[in-house]
């Protein structure tokens, strides 16, 4: 084994996972800069994006129908939710919605556990990116390429989404300012909605694109909130860049991290939190004084 | 007031008397999670602390309190005492890195460290058992050969003094300027900043605390059930824990207390008919918050107040 | 040698440079306000002098030693008590309770896990004092978050009076009260001070309550101290003159 083909591989297993922690990670950072709120049940949607993925794979045998349908039906629950429920707690402080979206994490992993029982599910690689390709010598999944790949896809989308288009335009201007985009005639409530199911089907595109890797199973929750905490602790409250950069350190961390110490490997993600956390307490990027 | 609780604490002493032996056990595991509960309203409803990793200080003091018990021919209450004092300790280099952020991201931090601790207990063979955790743990007699712990009844009584004491302990430092500063750091900690308080060192101090006390409870579970495993260390309980602070009453001491005894009954009794009890607990939660955000506690008392 | 000194104070924001080169001599005793059109930076020295923010060059000396770099909470313990130009208050808590909390802090045993007897009964007498001497014996027992605006601003004053500073600073006290209430304030504010035991810096945007508080002025106009001396003086200052006619926005 060669160090280049080595290095080379490793590399893309860090974007393939920086790509996974960067979908976690901008959902609730994009909710965050805008809402102020912190979506506990993040994790919870990304699980719940990995079975309908695999529901909706099996029904129609399309990967990409599963792509598309987890995240508008997981987006739609979560634009449902924050009409009924959030909306009624702007007044009251930031732990009312962290406690609210506790109470949605154990009811939706309960309905979970309900619709698809506790066996973790199976996840088919799609046939188009199953298989092996060398590199250097060294194989390396297809399927991982594909998510690396995906990873920059979405995030350059987002990017334009955000500098580009109407809606993005007015979400940047409510996260600045509410009152003013209130009082210029637009329905910040709506928006608010809008960017709440965005992160959600966010994190549920993250969920489908990660269950052929991981398979759907119900401990996935808990360790993606808390991936996605990391992600948003370390580049910052409500910043994008910073969410993108974030995902990509941690990623090279856990991969070489877990090549060379194997043990300690989710030690040193939490190390690495704390050393940003001592030098930059806001986070990399982040807006929260 | 006081007058209550006494005759409160002199029936709940004398319980052993009327109550069968599940009833009795039941109770013990209510008084623990009281206690627990308590601890962490030092944190959330005098502080506004939000904890989300409150799991951690319970596992730490009964793996430590089980680990002493295996491997130590230490006495029961010694093990316990030095559980408890160790999760404290430990609790304020966690304290310290928790504190460097505010507001949600302390939260946030909170529970990553939880869950830092749920992964090494789950690695850590050697020391924990990995995931199936220490089990056979012994109550060791002791001191000066008392082995009334070892029953059931005095094991109760243990708890029971255990809880009674650490609410003393614990209205004391609320009621003193210790405390006031707690409050005043609630309202608005960066006036406090401004005022001359050094808030980092008073939250640390309540974490600490906080820490020590929710150890205890963890030191006084694992000799009563015998183990102690992952389970205890999990996020999702921590969230229990969390729920039963603000469906009793944050901020009370008492109100955390009586939620810890309502999430124990009202999971019995759903737990009779149906397998998804937690759902039902995150709605009455979700409800809670966002009707009656004073919990039972204050819903009590406000109706006292009315009459 | 000044009481309070500052020594070319300066705070650069990137580009922006918000206070430029401050130096400023306060005597004991001295009522000194700060003026200047809006953004010229009085706040911001405020933030300085307070350790709020930490300044780019320049010193803050107090009474010998130097406060540059401490954090706001130790250079409150200093003896510099302050109020800001956004109310912040304990909203729940009544005004004695408000005031009790703020002078708790400059007591020893103010950290006591236990009783507090003591502690509690000294400072509440001296925050009862503070509020005495500000007029709002009367709302004492009223929670902060229900006191009228007016009575807020007073509050704020009271809380720091409440820390028996040596210095005091008030960022613009009279902000969004009323006439009366900025007539009743001014009273209130001078029969304070007429004993001259404290020192304070004021600032301020209306002009009849610096001319009636104020020994000395100084007026900032973008960062830079443009001018240094008594009103009369600072009246017929040209300098002055256009930067508030001419730099007015």
């Amino acid at each position: 084994m060669d160090l280049l083909g080595f290095l080379v591989t490793q590399c893309l297993n860090a974007f393939s996972q920086a790509a996974l922690l960067f979908f976690l990670g901008v959902g609730l950072t994009l909710i965050f800069g805008i809402m102020r709120i912190v979506n506990f049940a993040h994790g919870t949607f990304y699980m719940l994006g990995a079975f309908i993925g695999f529901t909706t794979g099996r029904i129609t045998g399309s990967f990409w129908m599963a792509l598309i349908v987890a995240p508008v039906v997981a987006g739609a629950i979560g634009a449902a939710f924050e009409l009924g429920l959030l909306r009624r707690l702007y007044k009251r402080d930031a732990s009312a919605f962290l406690m609210v979206t506790f109470g949605l994490t154990l009811v939706l992993e309960e309905l979970i556990r309900l619709t698809w029982g506790v066996q973790p599910l199976e996840v088919p690689v799609p046939d188009l990116f199953s298989g092996i390709v060398f590199l250097f010598d060294e194989p390396f999944p297809i399927y991982r390429l594909f998510l690396a790949g995906a990873g920059v896809v979405v995030a350059i989308a987002i990017w334009q989404f955000l500098e580009r288009t109407r809606l993005g335009l007015l979400i940047r201007a409510t996260s600045q300012n509410a009152e003013m985009v209130h009082a210029l005639g637009v329905d910040v409530n709506m928006v608010r909605s809008a960017i709440f199911g965005i992160g959600c089907g966010l994190a549920a595109l993250g969920g489908v694109l990660a269950a052929p890797l991981v398979t759907a199973s119900l401990g996935m929750a808990a360790n993606a909130i808390i991936d996605a905490f990391v992600i948003v602790i370390i580049g910052g409250m409500g910043s994008f860049l910073g969410s993108l950069i974030a995902a990509v350190l941690v990623a090279f961390v856990q991969v070489f991290g877990n090549y060379y110490f194997p043990d300690f490997a989710l030690a040193a993600m939490y190390m690495l939190m704390l050393l940003v956390l001592v030098i930059r307490p806001g986070g990399l990027l982040g807006k929260e004084a | 007031m006081p007058l209550l609780l006494v005759l409160a604490a002199a029936l709940l002493a004398a319980a052993p008397l009327v109550l069968p032996v599940f009833a009795l056990t039941l109770l013990t595991e209510a008084l623990i999670l009281g206690l627990l509960a308590m601890s962490l309203d030092l944190m959330v409803g005098y502080t506004r602390l939000v904890s989300f990793g409150h799991a951690a200080a319970y596992g730490l003091g009964a793996y430590t309190a089980g680990y002493i018990l295996l491997h130590f021919a230490v006495p029961l209450p010694f093990a316990i005492i030095a559980a408890a004092v160790f999760a404290g300790v430990l609790a304020i280099g966690v304290a310290w890195v928790c504190t460097l952020a505010t507001g949600i991201s302390f939260s946030m931090l909170t529970l990553a460290f939880a869950q830092l601790l749920f992964a090494i207990a789950f690695k850590w063979t050697s020391v924990t058992g990995a995931s199936d955790g220490l089990a056979g743990i012994p109550r060791r007699p002791g001191p000066l050969g008392l082995t009334v712990f070892e029953t059931r009844v005095g094991y109760y009584e243990l708890v029971l003094f255990c809880l009674a004491a650490a609410y003393v302990f614990c209205r004391v430092l609320v009621n003193a300027p210790f405390g006031a500063v707690l409050r005043g750091i609630r309202e608005n900690e960066a006036k406090m900043l401004s005022l001359g308080f050094n808030t980092r060192l008073y939250k640390v101090a309540v974490v600490a605390i906080s820490f020590a006390l929710g150890g205890l409870a963890g030191a006084l579970y694992s000799p009563f059930a015998g183990f102690a495993n992952t389970d205890l260390l999990y996020w999702l309980f921590s969230g229990q824990v969390l729920i039963m602070v603000i469906v009793g009453g944050q901020g009370t001491l008492l109100g955390p207390i009586l939620g810890a005894g309502f999430f124990m009954i009202v999971q019995q009794v759903l737990s009779q008919w149906t397998e998804s009890w937690a759902l039902f607990f995150g709605l009455i939660f979700i409800g809670f918050v966002m009707l009656a955000p004073e919990g039972i506690w204050g819903l009590l008392t406000r109706r006292r107040a009315r009459v | 040698m000044a009481f309070l000194e500052l020594r070319g104070l300066t705070k650069r924001y990137g580009g922006l440079l918000a206070v430029n080169d401050v130096s400023m001599q306060v005597e004991s005793g001295e009522v000194r306000a700060v003026i200047g059109p809006n953004g010229a930076g009085k706040t911001s020295l405020f933030h300085l002098i307070t350790g709020v923010v930490k300044p780019t060059s320049g010193e803050v000396r107090f009474g010998g030693r130097s406060l540059t770099g401490l954090s706001s909470y130790q250079v409150c313990q200093a003896g510099l008590s302050r109020t800001f130009q956004l109310t912040a208050l304990f909203p729940e808590m009544t005004a004695r309770e408000n005031c009790r909390t703020a002078a708790q802090a400059r007591l020893g045993g103010r950290w006591r896990p236990w009783g507090g007897g003591p502690v509690f009964r000294e400072a509440s007498r001296r925050g009862d004092m503070a509020l005495e001497r500000l007029g709002l014996a009367d709302v004492a027992n009223r929670p902060a978050g229900l006191l009228s605006h007016g009575d807020q601003r007073l509050l704020e004053v009271a809380m720091a009076l409440a820390q028996q500073p040596r210095v005091l600073l008030l960022d613009e006290p009279t902000q969004g009260l009323s006439v009366e209430e900025t007539g009743t304030a001014v009273e209130t504010l001078e029969a304070v001070l007429a004993d001259g035991s404290l020192t304070v810096l004021l600032v301020e945007h209306d002009m009849e309550v610096v001319f009636r508080l104020a020994r000395k002025i100084t007026v900032l106009h973008r960062g830079t101290v443009i001018a240094d001396d008594v009103p009369e003086a600072v009246k017929a200052n040209q300098a002055v003159q256009d930067a508030y006619l001419g730099g007015y926005a």
